[in-house]
This record gives C-alpha cells, sequence and structure tokens, in this order.
C-alpha cells in the first residue's frame, strides 16, 4: 500500500476558505443525486397530482373546466407542490438517514448543522420547483388563463418558496421528535391542499375557514401572486394587506422552521436521538 | 481499575484522546438510567485500543459522545487536544468514525459519489478528493465498482466503503464500532488487515469495539472492559492475558483414561475426542503434572502430549463482566493476585 499525501485533516482549527460555501453545495447535490436516483416517484406525483387537480377542477366545473377558477387556483397548485414536497421529502429523507446511520456520519462534519440544513433546503427548493413549474406550466399553456405576467410576480413566488420551505423545515425538524410524523405530515399537507387556494380560490370560503385558512402554508402567497396575476401589482396586495401578512407569515414559519431544527437536533445530541433509538 | 502507564500512555505527548470523568445519563420514565459513568480513558497516538463489553455495557454511546453525536451529562473528551464540547470543528476533523449497525454511506448513491460527498463535508476540496479516494478504493478492491450504486454491493463491500468513507480526510483517529459484525470470513480478514495497516503502516490511532474477541486480541495493544457503562479493566492486551494466566496444563493422551478416569487430580477434567483424550489439569504445580504422568506411565496409556495453556480472552472477559463461572478458583486466584477493576 503506498500512501498518497493529502492535508492531514487535524491539522487546521480553522475552516478552510470557501468551506460553508461547499458544505451547502455537496449537501444539495446529494438531495438532488438522490433526487434523481427515486426520479419514477417524483414522475409519478407530478402525474397523479396534475390527475387530481384537473379532476377536481372539472368537478367544481360540473364536467366542464371553469378557466376563471382555474387561474386563480393554479397558483394554489404552484404553493401546494412546492410545500408538500419539502414536508413530504424533508420528513422521509431525514428519517430515512436517522434509520441509515448517515445522519450521523453528516454530522460528523465540522460544519455548523445550519450550513448543512442550507443544502437540505436548497435540494428541497429543486425537487419542489421541478415539478410545481412543470405542471404550472402544462395547465398554463394548455387552458390559456388570463394572468398578467409581470417581473413583481417573481416577488410572491419567492416568497411561497420561502413559506413552502420553512413548513418543510418545520415537518423535518419534528420528524426527529415525534414517532408518527408520517401521518402528522399528510394531514398537514391535506389542509394544505383544501385550504391553500389549489382547489377553491380562498375568497370564496366562510369567512371563518377564511381567516383559518390564512394560517395556513400556502394560502397567503397563493392570494398575492393572484393579486399581481390579476395584473394589480405589489402595491394592490400590499394595500390589502396580503403581502405584508405574507411577509409575516414566511419569517415566523421559516423562523419557526429553523429554530425547531436546531433545537430538535440539539436534543438528538443530547438524547442519542441522531440514530434509531 | 488499574490505571497503569503502560496502558494510559507514552510520556508526555498529547494523547490522541482523552476522555475525563465521562458519564451519561437517559431519563427512563421518572427515572434516570446511567449509560456510562465516570469514565476516564486516556489513549496515546498510534495505539490500538479494543472496546470490550456485552450488550447494553455503554460501548457505543462512548464511542459516539467521543465522536461529539453524543452530549455528555458530566465530563470531557478530547481529540488530539481539542475540546469536543468547546471546538467541536477542530476536534471532529481529528476522526473518521463507522458506527454499529448502521449504513454509515447513502447505499442509493455510487462509491464514488459518497466519498466525493463526504470529503466535501469534510472541508477537501475535489482535486484533494480525487486521489485520495482513488487510492481507497483501489486499495480496497472496488475501483472497478465505483460507479455503482453501494445498494448493489454485498455486505462486505458496502462496510468497506463505509470505511473509506471514515478515511477519506485522512484522520489520525479512527473510531470503529463493531467493523466485522455480519462480515463473512473474508471479508472480516479484509476489514481485519486494514485495521492492522492503519496502525501499524500509518500510525493511527484505532478504538475498536466488537463482540468477537479473538478480533479484538488478535488487533488490540490494549484492551479495556466496560460493564453497566464503567471500565472494570484496562490493560495492554498481552498484559490482561498474563494477569489471568494460571498454572494449567493440557495432556493429551492416546486412547482412554479406563481406570485412571475416576482417579484424576482434584481440579482436573478430561475430554474424550476421536481416539485421543484430553486431560486439562488447573492449579496444578510441576509436581502434581509429574505425579499424574506417572500414574500414566504405570497404567500405560501411551502419552501425546503436553502443554502448558492460559486463559483465552474470552473466558477472561467471561469472568470480568461477572458472567463467568463466579466460584472458579482461578477467577478468585486471579483477582486475589490483583484487583482489576
Amino acid at each position: 500500500m503506498t500512501a498518497i499525501a493529502i492535508p492531514r485533516a487535524g491539522a487546521p482549527a480553522a475552516a478552510p476558505p470557501g468551506f460553508a460555501l461547499r458544505v451547502v453545495a455537496a449537501e444539495a447535490g446529494k438531495g438532488l443525486r438522490l433526487m434523481w436516483r427515486r426520479r419514477a416517484v417524483v414522475i409519478s406525483g407530478v402525474v397523479l397530482n396534475g390527475f387530481l387537480y384537473l379532476m377536481i377542477q372539472f368537478f367544481i366545473g360540473g364536467g366542464h373546466l371553469p378557466l376563471p377558477v382555474l387561474a386563480l387556483t393554479l397558483p394554489g397548485l404552484f404553493a401546494y407542490i412546492v410545500a408538500a414536497t419539502a414536508a413530504v421529502q424533508g420528513s422521509g429523507g431525514i428519517a430515512e438517514e436517522v434509520n441509515g446511520g448517515t445522519l450521523e456520519q453528516a454530522h460528523l462534519s465540522p460544519a455548523r448543522p445550519s450550513l448543512l440544513a442550507a443544502g437540505r433546503l436548497a435540494a428541497l427548493a429543486v425537487e419542489g420547483l421541478i415539478p410545481a413549474v412543470l405542471l404550472a406550466l402544462a395547465f398554463g399553456l394548455g387552458y390559456g388563463p388570463h394572468w398578467v405576467i409581470r417581473p413583481d410576480a417573481l416577488v410572491p413566488l419567492a416568497l411561497i418558496i420561502a413559506d413552502g420551505l420553512g413548513y418543510g423545515l418545520l415537518m423535518t425538524a419534528l420528524t426527529l421528535r415525534v414517532a408518527s410524523i408520517g401521518a402528522v405530515v399528510h394531514v398537514f399537507n391535506m389542509a394544505v391542499m383544501f385550504f391553500g387556494g389549489m382547489f377553491i380560490p380562498v375568497a370564496l370560503f366562510p369567512r371563518g375557514i377564511e381567516i383559518f385558512a390564512r394560517f395556513v402554508p400556502a394560502t397567503l402567497g397563493t392570494e398575492v401572486l393572484n393579486t399581481t396575476l390579476a395584473g394589480r401589482g405589489l402595491g394592490a396586495a400590499w394595500s390589502g394587506g396580503t403581502l405584508p401578512w405574507l411577509l409575516v407569515h414566511v419569517v415566523v414559519l421559516a423562523g419557526l422552521g429553523w429554530a425547531t431544527y436546531l433545537n430538535t437536533l440539539r436534543r438528538a445530541r443530547r438524547e442519542g436521538g441522531l440514530s434509531p433509538r | 481499575m488499574l490505571d497503569d502507564q503502560r496502558a494510559d500512555g507514552r510520556g508526555g505527548a498529547r494523547p490522541a484522546i482523552a476522555l475525563s470523568g465521562l458519564t451519561k445519563r437517559y431519563r427512563r420514565g421518572k427515572g434516570w438510567l446511567t449509560a456510562v459513568n465516570d469514565v476516564t480513558l486516556t489513549v496515546p497516538a498510534g495505539q490500538v485500543i479494543g472496546l470490550l463489553g456485552p450488550n447494553g455495557a455503554g460501548k457505543t454511546t462512548t464511542i459516539k459522545m467521543a465522536c461529539g453525536l453524543i452530549v455528555p451529562t458530566a465530563g470531557t473528551i478530547r481529540l488530539g487536544g481539542y475540546d469536543v464540547q468547546r471546538q467541536r470543528a477542530a476536534a471532529v476533523r481529528q476522526i473518521g468514525a463507522v458506527l454499529e449497525g448502521s449504513r454509515n454511506v447513502y447505499w442509493p448513491l455510487t462509491a464514488w459519489q459518497n466519498l466525493m460527498y463526504f470529503g466535501r463535508l469534510k472541508g477537501l476540496r475535489a482535486q484533494e478528493i480525487r486521489p485520495r479516494a482513488e487510492w481507497l478504493l483501489s486499495e480496497l478492491g472496488l475501483w472497478g465498482r465505483r460507479n455503482e450504486t453501494v445498494g448493489s454491493y454485498s455486505r462486505g463491500m458496502q462496510q468497506k466503503v463505509a470505511i473509506a468513507a471514515a478515511l477519506i480526510t485522512d484522520p489520525p483517529v479512527l473510531l470503529l464500532d463493531e467493523p466485522t459484525i455480519g462480515l463473512d470470513v473474508e471479508a472480516a480478514r479484509t476489514v481485519k488487515d486494514w485495521i492492522a495497516y492503519l496502525a501499524a503502516g500509518e500510525g493511527k490511532t484505532v478504538v475498536l469495539t466488537t463482540h468477537q474477541l479473538p478480533v479484538a486480541r488478535e488487533l488490540a495493544d490494549r484492551i479495556a472492559i466496560i460493564r453497566d457503562g464503567v471500565i472494570i479493566a484496562d490493560l495492554p492486551t498481552a498484559e490482561l492475558l498474563g494477569r489471568f494466566a494460571e498454572d494449567r496444563f493440557e495432556v493429551r493422551v492416546a486412547g482412554r483414561l479406563h481406570g485412571l478416569a475416576g482417579a484424576l487430580p482434584a481440579g482436573a477434567a478430561a475430554e474424550a475426542d476421536a481416539g485421543t483424550t484430553r486431560v486439562t489439569l488447573r492449579d496444578a504445580d510441576q509436581g502434581r503434572l509429574a505425579d499424574f504422568l506417572g500414574e500414566l506411565r504405570a497404567s500405560d496409556i501411551p502419552l501425546l502430549s503436553v502443554t502448558q495453556a492460559g486463559p483465552g480472552l474470552e473466558e477472561i472477559f467471561l469472568r470480568l463482566i461477572g458472567t463467568g463461572a463466579r466460584d472458579d478458583a482461578a477467577t478468585r486466584a486471579a483477582a486475589d493476585r490483583e484487583p482489576v477493576a
């Protein structure tokens, strides 16, 4: 056996330049490679979500596709897929890593857990955006809803993604604490599906349900996106109160997800919960 | 516990691993379970230490605390002089680990992708990882299948990938929790050869937990035995075996003992096996042995061999953890000579 000269791992006490970026990129790259390995599941999800959405729209339209409703609910479908993918794959992925022992190996890295989480979220964002964009494009181009496409629509789009990732991070974090997390994620995702504006525009809900729905991830983002796609601009969304509330929702959910993630990790380290118990 | 200088250190050099007063308690219902209790252990650079103990003794908890994966309730851990709790980043750069009961690497990814991922995660650039990964995979016989998913490998090959991943940054300390468990003879041999090479050829410090006592005897310079979270013995392997050495002889004769069988000396046992009989004389001095050999000659029983034997590591282990023959005179004698725990 011949030794190859590489830098001794133990030599530097400080992180080498670009270390944080490399860790985030490595974690994101791993997530995307794992997604590619289960691409059949991703494709099935796209087809099933698209079919379900279409059937519900036909049901609402009494056998016809109501284009005004489609224009208002398609952003809801987009938001739902981003959020649901982040929750399901985030939770399932970390559960798999706990069971496989790879979460422990990843946490033998000198990197801070927040860098690993950032890489994980980047991969989840891509994994959610691919089916969301595919379906939005398919229905958008196929049925031609009356949208006013303006650059300011990128703001609610970005906030929808951030909101969905915050929700996904919260579910990922809870996976380290809650034994039956699969059922919990399923229930929350159903809530996002029904109250997030994917089937029925939120404004059509009864008042009490409308208020409740606005606490659900994706709902406020869908409303703001609908406002901009209707050509009324961000100013209207701001003065109407939905954009400020969306910002609050994103900050609170992302903060809650982040704090819960770091807290459950700390607790798992105290209790040996990074591996199966 | 025997805090033996020969076991603990080599003069003033900074130890590779230093555990001090390490304690871990878990809340269980309304009470507390002490998994590890006040463990103090110093491992000098380049030493292979076998950490042995029955299931639930605290081996894995100790290893995981040393890795920084479990936070201790009390005590400190230093790896290469860095405190795992206070200087975690620097401390974990000192180690590579293969943990028990887990895959350790991503089965849906290829061996190559795993090594690149873990190398980057530990701060190396791609150009630094590639030659090392190539060398590791070649030496472990995996180069030809580096682009296949680890899930498609045999159990032995998967374990080799886990070892390669632990070694990708060339860490000075290796923590191997049951590295040969579940492997066939050939794969276990490769892993054992590697551990021996890493210690002797590359000077790595290795902490090895195993239930396979021959593995520990073969590889470890020093053995620490843990029971109920407490280190009850910590000695160089040869000394541990020597401390339990006893005046025990094995006499092999052709055929059966016939009339002598009922008149064996106290503490002797006879066992017939394929045309021969093996007689074990415990606590026998040379005089008693000579008397017995004289009786054999007088009875015209052909003598085949006489060997002096000592207890194996397994027997010592069982005695120390208290599940062996507690009333065994040799155990008492060994315990009387020197308290091990």
